[in-house]
């Protein structure tokens, strides 16, 4: 029998979950509406656009939640690579994944209680939850109060640069899901990681 | 609009007194302001002799004893905003005509006011046509003309106003000023039985997103009027109602936008045109989702997600074959 070890409470797994399905919605109306009229596979403009405003909302509580939650639990330290030897280790564990994992080794750093998240892991994790979706979440609310956008910027429309923002921090937190939900297979089996992301428990 | 063919005769009959009378104004009934300072002088004092009364500052200090002050508060004009009109230069009487000239003013001289279509005969030749299918033509046809949205002592054209937000300003102006008031929807419903309501434009617009900021950002012939079949003619006069006006947000939001053609048709196109956006023209004024992309950044963003996605499959792929082929080894 596998050894197992509890790693997420329940609020950080409902946060996740929760978070992931408004990403999802997010990433398909936002791209609705940015290529309009592109092709028939996208939402209408007029219903992605109610979509992506209250689906946008709720990503500004869930992110609130999420921040307070992790200050509050303490949670935040996970995201903090550890010295020494943190580049090293982000070197390590990206050779696993460019090449062990292919020979079937073993994770160079798997998950403890200490210490959730492999050094490559929280510094991705770190810069996409605290420097790129706040970009996210910022420009959206411009976008959704536009009268608090500057009426002109380097010239053009005051908008478009909070509209640039949005689209590239955007386009960067949906490359980014792509590779963490393919990265969810690489556990002890293809399922492993994404049971644990809904039980809370880590299998080893 | 019951001006336009009255007009047209009118036209034919007072032809021969603008040719002897009114000569002196022709070139500036076409459009051109004076340049001749004798004649920029002569229209200065002649008009200087309306706006004596038909202002504000006429109002607080009326020239005369004997004027109807209640009447006249009706009648006061701004000749700033004239000047900056499309008619600024004229003479007032060229509209007004000489029974103006003198108070009282002649008996029947509102009688003797030009319509439209003695100078633009052509223009309401071509908009007559469609204003008959406009929504109000059906309703209120007779009681219709021109100056109903078009006031003259201030109307000027997209084309030389040509900056995007003044002339949302003004066109939208003149759609609010009768659907968003009680009063002055009633002075035109009043002859329709049974009377129509006042709707309330916030409710009829309910399903159309970010409402106000389009109503501060586009006008409402964008989507209340076809394209114009008619090339000289760059917007429609044929107003559509609710049920016929344009519901495709992708009409205005997509880089084929009829904005390019409609409210930017005038628009000069800026420095952003250079960085490679679409539409850049409009991006001077506003930022339209899915009309101002830039094409470059798209593509890069296209390849980036295509590139990790064939990435990943790889991976995947390749992780899929060697874990069959160590389990082969082993078993």
């Amino acid at each position: 029998m596998s050894h197992r070890i509890y790693l997420l409470p329940v609020w950080l797994r409902l946060w996740h979950w929760t978070n992931a399905v408004l990403m999802i919605v997010l990433a398909i109306t936002g791209a609705s509406l940015h290529f309009a009229g592109s092709g028939p596979l996208l939402v209408p403009f007029s219903l992605a656009a109610r979509i992506h405003d209250i689906a946008g909302v709720a990503l500004v509580a869930t992110y609130g939640f999420f921040v307070v939650a992790n200050i509050l639990s303490g949670n935040w330290w996970q995201y903090v690579p550890k010295p020494p030897g943190v580049l090293g280790r982000c070197w390590r564990q990206a050779v696993y994944y460019g090449w062990g994992i292919f020979k079937g080794d073993p994770h160079p750093y798997p998950p403890t209680v200490e210490a959730n998240f492999n050094a490559l892991q929280a510094i991705v994790y770190w810069l996409i939850m605290y420097a790129v979706v706040p970009v996210v979440v910022v420009t959206g609310l411009v976008f959704l109060y536009p009268q608090f956008a500057p009426a002109k910027m380097f010239g053009v429309d005051g908008l478009l640069p909070v509209a640039f923002l949005h689209y590239i921090a955007g386009s960067v937190v949906i490359l980014f899901m792509l590779a963490h939900i393919y990265l969810g297979t690489t556990g002890v089996r293809v399922t492993s990681l994404f049971k644990m992301m809904i039980t809370g428990w880590h299998e080893e | 609009m019951k001006s336009v063919t009255q007009s047209l005769f009118a036209f034919a009959v007072l032809a021969g007194v603008a040719v002897s009378g009114a000569s002196a104004f022709a070139a500036e009934v076409k459009g051109a302001a004076p340049s001749d300072p004798a004649l920029v002088e002569k229209i200065r004092q002649s008009n200087a002799a309306c706006y004596g009364c038909h202002t504000e500052q006429g109002l607080k200090a009326p020239p005369r004893a004997d004027l109807d002050l209640e009447k006249l508060r009706q009648l006061v004009h701004d000749p700033a905003q004239f000047d900056a009109s499309n008619h600024a230069g004229m003479e007032c009487t060229v509209c007004h005509g000489q029974g103006y000239k003198a108070f009282p003013h002649a008996a029947g001289a509102k009688q003797s006011i030009s319509e439209c279509g003695e100078c633009h005969a052509t223009k309401a030749l071509r908009i007559e046509t469609q204003f008959e299918a406009s929504v109000h033509a059906k309703n209120f046809k007779e009681q219709f003309t021109c100056r109903t949205c078009h006031d003259p002592h201030a109307f000027r054209v997209a084309a030389k106003l040509g900056d995007p937000h003044k002339i949302v300003a003004q066109d939208n102006a003149m759609c609010v000023g009768c659907h968003n008031s009680d009063l002055r929807f009633a002075l035109f419903s009043a002859s329709v039985t049974p009377q129509k309501v006042r709707p309330d434009l916030d409710t009829l617009h309910a399903w159309l997103p970010n409402t106000r900021l389009h109503w501060q950002a586009v006008r409402c012939i964008e989507c209340h009027t076809p394209t114009s079949p008619v090339k000289s003619l760059g917007m429609s006069h044929e107003i559509l109602g609710k049920d016929k006006a344009e519901k495709n947000c992708v009409t205005c939001h997509s880089q084929e936008t009829a904005l390019a053609t409609r409210l930017y048709r005038f628009a000069a196109e800026n420095g952003t045109a250079d960085l490679g956006f679409a539409n850049a023209a409009i991006l001077d004024s506003a930022y339209v989702v899915g009309a101002t992309r830039n094409p470059i950044v798209d593509r890069t963003v296209g390849v980036l997600f295509g590139l990790t996605v064939a990435v990943l499959l790889g991976h995947g792929a390749l992780r899929i074959a060697l874990a069959l082929i160590r389990r082969r080894r082993s078993s």
